[in-house]
């Protein structure tokens, strides 16, 4: 997908574009090697790098190396399953933990409601598969239903958390369905639903989809469990279908307890707008909620990215164009996880080194830099980490072995350190609603790290206590969500500062330096409240008020304390990544990348590959940086060219004309000039002109439909008969 | 009857007849449960005539007139509509009726059976003693779905079960208890209206009416339940009218009678029953949509007493009064628009409150907001299909043009008097009409005007990190895919193509109150952009 589009500038030989795809793996892995030393040459395309690059390697040595590429591309493709593995299973894992408590919920409701079924009364098998009804009174026929709100409008993310419902209370002892809103259609009706129902619960098909055949199963079943229905969406299901689902299943709830559980994406209103009041009314609903997508986001953020998890790590820009992502476009989970998987494929695809990322996943803490393991000579791979930029930018001499394990556990040790304080951060402003993905964002800017580096002590302290609105300057403005954790350090209590401290405390264990001074801040919190408690004996009652305020002013003074100590990891220890050599190794850094492969802009392609088709096709007939439109380009593309001179609608008629004239026009015209003069062939050349006019037509006709196609054009109406109307404009 | 009978025994006995038998007994082994003629009766100790009145509550003159038509024991009858609003106690008093003669019947439900198909076959194996079960695959003794078929099977399964009544009423008359009395045969269907819907109801309901004439069986008695009254079918179709039984709307008498059967203090529950009873009686008698809210109602009315035995006095009753009155009113608002809200928010906040109460603060804030995660453009999309679905679309040039929102505001400020009027005119005109449709062209050119003017006025107020993604491209990309989402949450209604060129148009069925909602969590001043007088 996105070495396509590099591919698409122009290699050098028609042979070498037919032949491209059989040698691609080869060529990006050269691709991946040149880049480095080459990378000031960012405009020229990759074939010819490679081409100009084969004559300096002598030529018994290019197959050795080939192999060698080969072998280092399944090298990077191992690290690369391990390491997305690792990461899915976290994730997964993550999704697995915030939903324990509300299924625990559901699971305990579902008990509860099936036993307030059985206390109306246990039929047997008779009684149960008979068709009319059992008539105890009034409530006897409430479905208990649960409303799970998953708080989301798209419904992705929330597939697997229905699904995982399901197991969740099959493993409690229910009998479970999952239905989703496909099973509610206007056109297969109610036997659609039960159909699929009955599929589930028997195992079986059925021609003829009954209730009554769910009665006779479930005395089959010993009357012992509670039989689930789980409705993922209700938002798209058919109102009259499910309306008329629900009435059934109440008829029946004695007979087969059954307990609905269903998602609603949006407000509690969604059912209120679908179900008439007959259905409605036959609900005895339980609201549920699951987490916010944003808190959801954050836990897989935290797992995946802040807490060491693969040692796989994202730059700032492409952090900052997730977040905006999910912010502004799509809002799903599945979406975010489904860049960084795109992110990572990109990264162990390009990056040679990547292979690394392998053993730092496999052994977190005495991890090693052994070159042999590898299978590499020292000498290819000194090379690659010599040519990482950050690595130039230390100006180390020479690149040794120590010198190179130096340089990445000194990597980690920071990393490390980053991470703790990100946390720390994130700990401190959970309350308040600091979402963790700003916060990375920021701790992760290269160049605010940069200017904090040159600002003083004193001017970052400035910036944390003036308000967030009176600040100005474009250089404060970054640490936005940062200077607002350490403003909320200020104010807090002296209780929940001893709180923190203690979180904080475990949070920087493996970091001595800071770990320390938190220690000392918590014996100071220690004195102090000695000292609060002891005054708390002597003062009498008449002094309360002011007994109050030195508290105050302890806490406050106390606050102070840790702000500022909170500022000093900040900036002290939060390196982010992009400051450290040899961070390419680990650290994805390509926007342009992930966003060609995940937004794509299809419609700009279209159109540009329309006004610019010899790039793609090549031909010779064509004359390459000439605007002029020849008969021998392809008709679509003549029309589109065409179609620029006019507004947003065009004529018809004139756009014909003008297109039968450049596919006419130096031919025809040269042809009439010379047969004109014999008057015996004339009936020929007019049969044959009546001919290509129909052909030309026919071609017409093709090219704008291809456009309707595409979605560049819209067809004449009724209304204008002879227009046509353009849809897009510009590029 | 001898003669209509024998030719017909004859004819079955060839195919159909045997092959039954054939699978009756190659499942007789396997199956657990076999039912017998007793089955048609109600299978319980059969209810004495006091009984059955003080069950019933204010159906006295409905049981009486429902038995009348159904007369002595094996005398033939009309058919019979049985109809009334829903929750008047038409099945009950019908089913309570069967109870009592201890007569056969068969019961189907055209809820329960919602095709053709699966209400012959569900009456066929009822007459057929057969049960659907694992031993048989869970099928149908017969597949019948033409009425025709129907016919010929029905009548020769009652053939049979009235040869079995026969037989027995000879032999022992009524002295074994469970089996039911008499050589009648009733067929009951009940929620007949849910008929009118299948196939538009242009062979089923006639047929079904008619089958007392196609039977043509003295023995056989047809019941039929419906919610409507007799005048929403058509009976002028050449067939027997049923005979109507008509059941009212309880009173309010019937009502106190039926909700105090079975209470344990009596004393306050009348007591509360005076309070409550007549505001609710105007708005709904349904029985069960009472039962929900006096149950919850009651539940709070009681909370302030420690011992529910307690029979209260005039004092105590009216502190009671005083603590219920404010749960009235939302109440009888709610039963009117959504019954099972009020419940709902009730346990809800029980639930947060058990919960933690740290997370309270945050979720009441956010009742606030909207309750949903919605991407921003998606929130801009839903303002702009807002806008278009509410603006005439003759104002959008006005309106979205850079100069254009003062110059509507100026044209506004002197409107001459006829002006108004017509306005008013207009303005209940598009009252009336509800929202209005929109091509997708509008609805993305009022977007892009909208986002483009909120981007600029983001990147001035707080340069967030939307900046470096860049500029309009970041909103816009997608869009379609956004529409597609906000179709399926039913904000967006995707409607009947234009008849003049035949492009799609769209809706909202958002509320002004969720665009408002939406508009300020972006903070996008949605009021300067409605058009309202």
């Amino acid at each position: 997908m996105a070495p396509s589009v590099n591919d698409a500038s122009p290699p050098s030989t028609v042979n070498d574009a037919v032949t491209e795809n059989n040698v691609q793996p080869f060529f990006v892995l050269q691709k991946g090697s040149v880049r480095k030393s080459e990378r000031k040459l960012s405009g020229t395309g990759k074939t010819r790098r490679r081409i100009d690059l084969s004559p300096e390697l002598p030529k018994n040595s290019e197959n050795l190396e080939d192999e060698m590429e080969e072998e280092k591309m399944s090298l990077r493709m191992e690290a690369f399953e391990f390491v997305w593995l690792k990461i899915e299973s976290t994730i997964k894992d993550v999704l697995r933990e915030i939903n324990t408590s509300v299924f625990g919920e559901i699971q305990s409701w579902v008990h509860q409601s099936f036993g307030m079924i059985r206390s109306l009364g246990t039929p047997d098998f008779p009684e149960a598969t008979r068709s009319f009804p059992i008539i105890t009174d009034a409530n006897s026929k409430k479905l208990f239903t649960g409303l799970v709100l998953t708080k989301n409008m798209e419904f992705v993310d929330d597939l697997l958390t229905f699904e995982e419902l399901g197991k969740h209370l099959k493993a409690q002892g229910c009998h479970v369905a999952n239905l989703s809103s496909l099973d509610f259609t206007a056109k297969n009706g109610i036997g659609g639903c039960l159909r699929s129902l009955l599929r589930q619960f028997l195992m079986s098909t059925l021609d003829a989809a009954d209730i009554s055949i769910l009665a006779s199963w479930y005395g089959e079943q010993n009357y012992n469990n509670p039989v689930v229905v789980i409705v993922d969406d209700i938002e798209r299901c058919c109102g009259s279908v499910l309306s008329d689902f629900i009435l059934m299943l109440s008829d029946w709830v004695v007979k087969i307890p059954v307990i609905l559980i269903m998602g609603v994406a949006t407000t509690l209103d969604a059912p209120r707008n679908i179900l008439p009041s007959n259905a409605l009314q036959r609900l005895c609903p339980f609201e549920f909620t699951l987490g916010i997508p944003a808190e959801r986001m954050d836990a897989v953020v935290e797992a995946v990215l802040v807490k060491p998890c693969s040692g796989f790590s994202i730059g700032h820009k492409v952090a900052v164009f997730m977040r905006n992502y999910f912010v502004s476009q799509d809002g799903t989970l599945t979406s975010f996880i489904r860049s960084l998987k795109i992110a990572c494929t990109q990264h162990f695809y390009m990056e040679p080194l990547s292979f690394i990322l392998r053993d730092f996943v496999l052994e977190e803490d005495n991890w090693e830099f052994e070159i042999e393991r590898y299978g590499l000579s020292p000498e290819v791979m000194f090379k690659h980490a010599f040519d990482l930029p950050s690595y130039q930018r230390v100006k180390m001499t020479k690149v040794t072995s120590e010198s190179l394990a130096h340089a990445l556990s000194e990597l980690k040790r920071s990393q490390n350190q980053w991470r703790a304080v990100v946390s720390c951060l994130y700990e401190t402003g959970k309350g308040e609603k600091v979402r963790l993905l700003d916060l990375f964002c920021e701790a992760n800017d290269p160049e605010s790290f940069n200017r904090r580096e040159f600002d003083t002590c004193t001017k970052l302290e400035k910036d944390s206590v003036s308000s967030p609105s009176s600040r100005q300057g474009p250089s404060l403005i970054k640490g936005r969500v940062i200077c607002e954790a350490v403003h909320l350090v200020r104010d807090l209590s002296t209780g929940q500062l001893g709180k923190l401290l203690k979180i904080w405390e475990k949070l920087t264990v493996g970091i001595k330096e800071i770990n320390v001074k938190v220690k000392e801040l918590q014996s100071l919190l220690k004195i102090e409240d000695g000292k609060s408690s002891k005054k708390d004996l002597i003062v009498t009652p008449k002094r309360h008020a002011s007994r109050i305020q030195l508290n105050i002013e302890d806490s406050k003074s106390l606050g102070d304390k840790a702000a500022k100590l909170l500022e000093r990891m900040v900036r002290d220890y939060m390196r982010p990544i992009e400051c450290i050599p040899l961070h390419e190794i680990f650290c994805f850094k390509n926007v342009d990348k992930l966003r060609s492969a995940l937004i794509g802009d299809p419609r700009r392609r279209i159109q540009v590959d329309l006004l610019e088709f010899q790039k793609l096709l090549h031909c010779s007939c064509c004359i390459r940086g000439s605007n002029a439109l020849l008969p021998s380009m392809h008709d679509t593309s003549i029309m589109y060219n065409l179609a620029q001179e006019h507004g947003d609608l065009i004529n018809l008629h004139d756009w014909y004309q003008s297109f039968k004239s450049v596919v006419l026009c130096p031919s025809s015209s040269k042809k009439k000039s010379r047969q004109s003069p014999l008057p015996k062939k004339r009936k020929d050349i007019n049969e044959s002109e009546n001919r290509s006019e129909a052909s030309i037509q026919a071609r017409f006709c093709r090219a704008v439909t291809e456009l309707q196609i595409t979605g560049l054009l819209r067809m004449p109406t009724k209304r204008r008969p002879d227009f046509a109307q353009r849809v897009a404009f510009g590029l | 009857m001898a003669k209509v009978e024998s030719p017909q025994v004859t004819r079955r006995t060839t195919r159909s007849c045997s092959a039954s038998n054939d699978a009756i007994e190659s499942t007789k082994p396997i199956e657990p449960y076999k039912p017998t003629l007793n089955d048609l009766g109600f299978r319980q100790q059969p209810l004495s005539f006091e009984d059955l009145l003080s069950c019933l509550p204010g159906r006295r003159t409905q049981v009486l007139e429902l038995l009348g038509l159904l007369g002595p024991v094996n005398s033939p009858m009309f058919p019979i509509l049985v109809y009334g609003g829903p929750s008047t106690g038409k099945t009950s008093v019908t089913l309570q009726v069967f109870r009592h003669l201890n007569r056969p019947f068969v019961y189907s439900s055209c809820v329960t059976c919602y095709s053709p198909r699966i209400l012959f076959e569900s009456i066929l194996n009822q007459l057929l003693f057969h049960r659907k079960n694992s031993g048989n695959s869970y099928s149908s003794i017969k597949r019948c779905e033409k009425p025709s078929d129907f016919v010929n099977y029905l009548r020769e399964a009652l053939e049979s079960v009235i040869k079995n009544l026969k037989g027995n009423s000879g032999k022992l008359s009524s002295e074994v208890s469970g089996q039911p009395k008499g050589t009648m045969i009733y067929l009951v269907f009940d929620n007949l209206e849910r008929v009118r819907k299948w196939d538009k109801s242009s062979t089923i309901l006639p047929f079904l009416f008619n089958l007392f004439d196609i039977l043509k069986m003295p023995e056989v008695g047809l019941i039929f339940i419906s919610n409507t009254s007799p005048d929403t079918y058509y009976f002028n179709m050449g067939f027997v009218e049923p005979i109507p039984l008509c059941f009212p709307d309880y009173t309010e008498d019937d009502l106190r009678q039926i909700f105090m059967a079975n209470q344990t203090n009596r004393k306050l529950y009348s007591s509360f029953f005076g309070v409550v009873l007549r505001p609710f009686c105007r708005v709904t008698r349904r029985v069960d949509e009472l039962s929900a809210v006096f149950s919850s109602l009651f539940k709070k009315y009681s909370q302030p007493l420690s011992d529910m035995g307690v029979a209260p006095n005039e004092d105590m009753k009216r502190r009671l009064f005083s603590h219920l009155q404010p749960h009235i009113a939302s109440a009888l608002n709610e039963t009117f628009q959504s019954p099972s809200r009020p419940l709902l928010k009730d346990e809800a906040n029980r639930e947060t409150k058990k919960k933690c109460s740290s997370r309270m603060s945050t979720i009441h804030e956010d009742f606030d907001k909207i309750d949903f995660h919605m991407s921003t453009s998606a929130k801009y999309l839903l303002i702009s299909a807002f806008l278009a679905s509410r603006n005439p679309a003759t104002l959008d040039a006005s309106l979205f043009d850079s100069t254009g929102v003062s110059d509507s505001r100026k044209r506004k400020r002197k409107p001459s008097e006829k002006s108004l009027e017509q306005k008013e005119m207009t303005e209940l005109e598009l009252l009336m009409k509800g929202p209005g449709t929109f091509p997708l062209e509008r609805l993305l050119a009022i977007f892009q005007c909208i986002t483009s003017l909120a981007e600029d006025s983001l990147d001035e107020e707080e340069s967030h990190e939307l900046t470096i993604e860049g500029g309009s491209s970041g909103l816009m990309s997608d869009v379609l895919l956004q529409l597609s989402s906000l179709c399926n949450a039913n904000f967006i209604i995707k409607g009947g193509s234009c008849p003049l060129d035949g492009s799609t148009r769209y809706r909202t069925a958002v509320s002004e109150d969720l665009a408002l909602k939406v508009a300020r969590s972006l903070k996008f001043p949605l009021s300067k952009y409605l058009y309202r007088r």
